[in-house]
């Protein structure tokens, strides 16, 4: 047990050098949620047709769009699971005397590093272009925090989608088949009442909608009151995912 | 006879349809360099990944010093080190760092690390390109580096899965010199799979010739030769017509198994050619049969495949070396 955990920091560690080495991709994909915060928020927002609780749309869809982009860079990595079976980087891995769940864990948190720094990117430009936050540091630690643990759950929601592919084609375009929809069907854009009632449904189910609520209470409003089930909801999301992917982690091997 | 691999009637069969192994049975002695040697599909990279307790054999069982692969799988994998035959290190950080990370897997104490990381990149001739990135080594240096990641843990077994697929014969060679000081420093066994049989052929202590899935034939390179009945020592004399008479004294030695006559040229079975060549020039020359031209034909293990396989592998073997080279190449 404290083997599988030294094993996991171990592959945290590995992903801040990469990060080190190569900074260039989190720069790249930050550019995408600041078009949504810059051009897509300030129009949306003069139309005064969403009803966000009393605070400026941009504002309110920051959160969203920011965690839309870790949850794509976390997918993305998950699926490099399939690459690294192409090269002999898992393999190796799994003749080592980790656990095999460890290498699993270990390597969607790593994802959560990665997801940490792109957040990290955005959110000053964010502040620079006019969102205000809750200028409160344990709310502003406690977020990435949520967003940490959340992009493990989802890049080991992707392992999972990676033991049924056999290649590695098709990669990004599954990534985006994989975010996009939860995205969407999300609080991310709009408050969930405002949604369809089937829509609704599902994004009870959407994990993507607790971690944007939980960061959105955390950054923006200041609203708590549904933290707590939005963490429970992430931790139940987080162990059924790294169960499972522990699980098909055979069928990537074989 | 402490064992460092024993197999049993091992099987392997993908996906319920592909027969792997067919029954596979082969013990490899501690301290050994063993090769593996078959064409391209012949199933040796699925006997390693079997014998590194990634997959689970069909049926039969596979013991590594005494350990179960596949029940002691976690107490296996504190002995080995693996070299897959695809490549197996990180592009994107440098070649210390690399060791660094597998050190830490490796729950190498910390006082030990940096000694043992130093020591690895030395012996691999790494040291002056520790800090670059692996993005830029040649192949030969991320080989290098490979070995490098196995020899920090000291294992009882290696086991190298085409430790020089796509390498010039320079690089081969510096590759294999490392091993073998490795090897005896250590007394560490050596399980590799190839397709080139030099490498067998030289590097090897023992080899086992595998076959679609089942070993044709094991034995030194040596004894794998010669149980193709022998080497042939062809002369070409001057004196005309060849009286059989005149090699009665020949066939008197010990060691010449058969001989025939051909024309000018008489072609002499023996165990060994080069140590019977002396004895056979006496002779001839007692004969009065002057030789204007000597030449020996040894079996390869080209041979040796053809006979116990039913064909030969050249060919393949080049087809497959293009496709990991390719592999190779189209790293990061
Ligand atoms: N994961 C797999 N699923 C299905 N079939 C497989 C799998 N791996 C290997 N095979 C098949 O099993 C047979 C043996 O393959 P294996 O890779 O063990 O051969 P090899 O001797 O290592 O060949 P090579 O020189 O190409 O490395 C081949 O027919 C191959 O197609
Ligand atoms: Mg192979």
């Amino acid at each position: 047990m404290l083997k599988a955990l030294k094993n996991m920091l171990v592959m945290i560690e590995l992903e801040m050098r990469r990060l080190w080495h190569d900074r260039t991709e989190i720069y790249s994909r930050a550019i995408q949620p600041i078009l949504w915060m810059t051009i897509y928020g300030p129009v949306m927002g003069s139309a005064r047709a969403i009803p966000t609780g009393g605070v400026p749309y941009t504002d309110f869809i920051t959160p969203g769009v920011m965690i839309q982009t870790t949850t794509f860079v976390s997918i993305l990595y998950g699926l490099t699971m399939v690459w690294e079976r192409d090269s002999g980087i898992l393999k190796k891995l799994l003749v080592t005397p980790a656990p095999r769940y460890s290498v699993v864990v270990g390597r969607s948190m790593a994802s959560g590093v990665r997801a940490i720094f792109q957040a990290l990117i955005i959110l000053p430009i964010a502040f620079a272009i006019g969102v205000r936050f809750v200028p409160n540091p344990t709310y502003f630690l406690l977020a990435l925090i949520v967003i940490f643990f959340a992009s493990g759950g989802f890049a080991a929601t992707s392992i999972l989608i990676a033991s049924f592919m056999k290649t590695r084609e098709r990669f990004m375009g599954i990534g985006q088949a994989i975010t996009m929809p939860l995205f969407f069907a999300s609080n991310a854009l709009y408050p969930l009442q405002m949604m369809p009632s089937i829509l609704r449904e599902f994004s009870a189910y959407n994990p993507l909608s607790y971690v944007v609520d939980a960061v959105r209470g955390l950054l923006i409003t200041g609203n708590l009151s549904s933290l707590l089930i939005d963490l429970v909801a992430i931790a139940i999301f987080n162990i059924t995912m790294f169960t499972l992917a522990s699980v098909s982690l055979r069928r990537i091997i074989e | 006879m402490d064992l460092a691999v024993q197999i049993n009637d091992l099987v392997k069969v993908y996906d319920g349809k592909v027969r792997a192994l067919d029954g596979v049975n082969l013990t490899v002695e501690t301290g050994k360099s063993f090769a593996l040697l078959g064409p391209n599909g012949a199933g040796k990279t699925t006997l390693m990944r079997i014998l590194t307790t990634q997959i689970k054999p069909t049926s039969g069982e596979a013991h590594v010093f005494g350990l179960n692969v596949v029940h002691e799988g976690s107490k296996v994998r504190e002995l080995i080190s693996y070299i897959p035959q695809e490549m197996s290190v990180w592009t994107d950080i440098s070649g210390y760092e690399n060791l660094l990370v597998y050190a830490k897997i490796f729950d190498i104490p910390h006082h030990e690390r940096e000694k043992l990381i130093h020591e690895a990149l030395e012996n691999m001739g790494l040291i002056g390109v520790k800090d670059d990135l692996v993005r830029t080594y040649s192949g030969g240096m991320i080989r290098r580096l490979e070995i490098a990641c196995a020899m920090l843990i000291k294992p009882r077994i290696m086991f190298l899965d085409e430790p020089t697929i796509g390498l010039d014969p320079a690089a081969r060679k510096a590759v294999w010199e490392r091993l073998n000081v490795f090897k005896k420093d250590y007394e560490v066994t050596i399980f590799f799979n190839t397709h080139y049989m030099d490498e067998a052929d030289l590097y090897a202590d023992e080899i086992a010739i595998i076959s679609q899935g089942k070993i044709v034939a094991r034995g030194t390179s040596e004894g794998l030769k010669h149980s193709l009945g022998g080497e042939l020592i062809t002369f070409t004399v001057e004196k005309i017509p060849i009286n059989a008479e005149n090699l009665g004294e020949i066939r008197k030695l010990h060691f010449v198994k058969d001989i025939s006559i051909e024309d000018t040229s008489i072609s002499i079975l023996v165990h060994n050619a080069e140590d019977s060549l002396p004895y056979i020039m006496d002779v001839l020359r007692n004969e009065r049969m002057p030789v204007s031209k000597v030449s020996i034909s040894k079996p390869t293990l080209d041979d040796v495949f053809l006979k116990y396989a039913g064909m030969r592998f050249e060919e393949k073997g080049r087809i497959s070396d293009v496709v990991h080279t390719r592999r190779m190449i189209r790293r990061g």
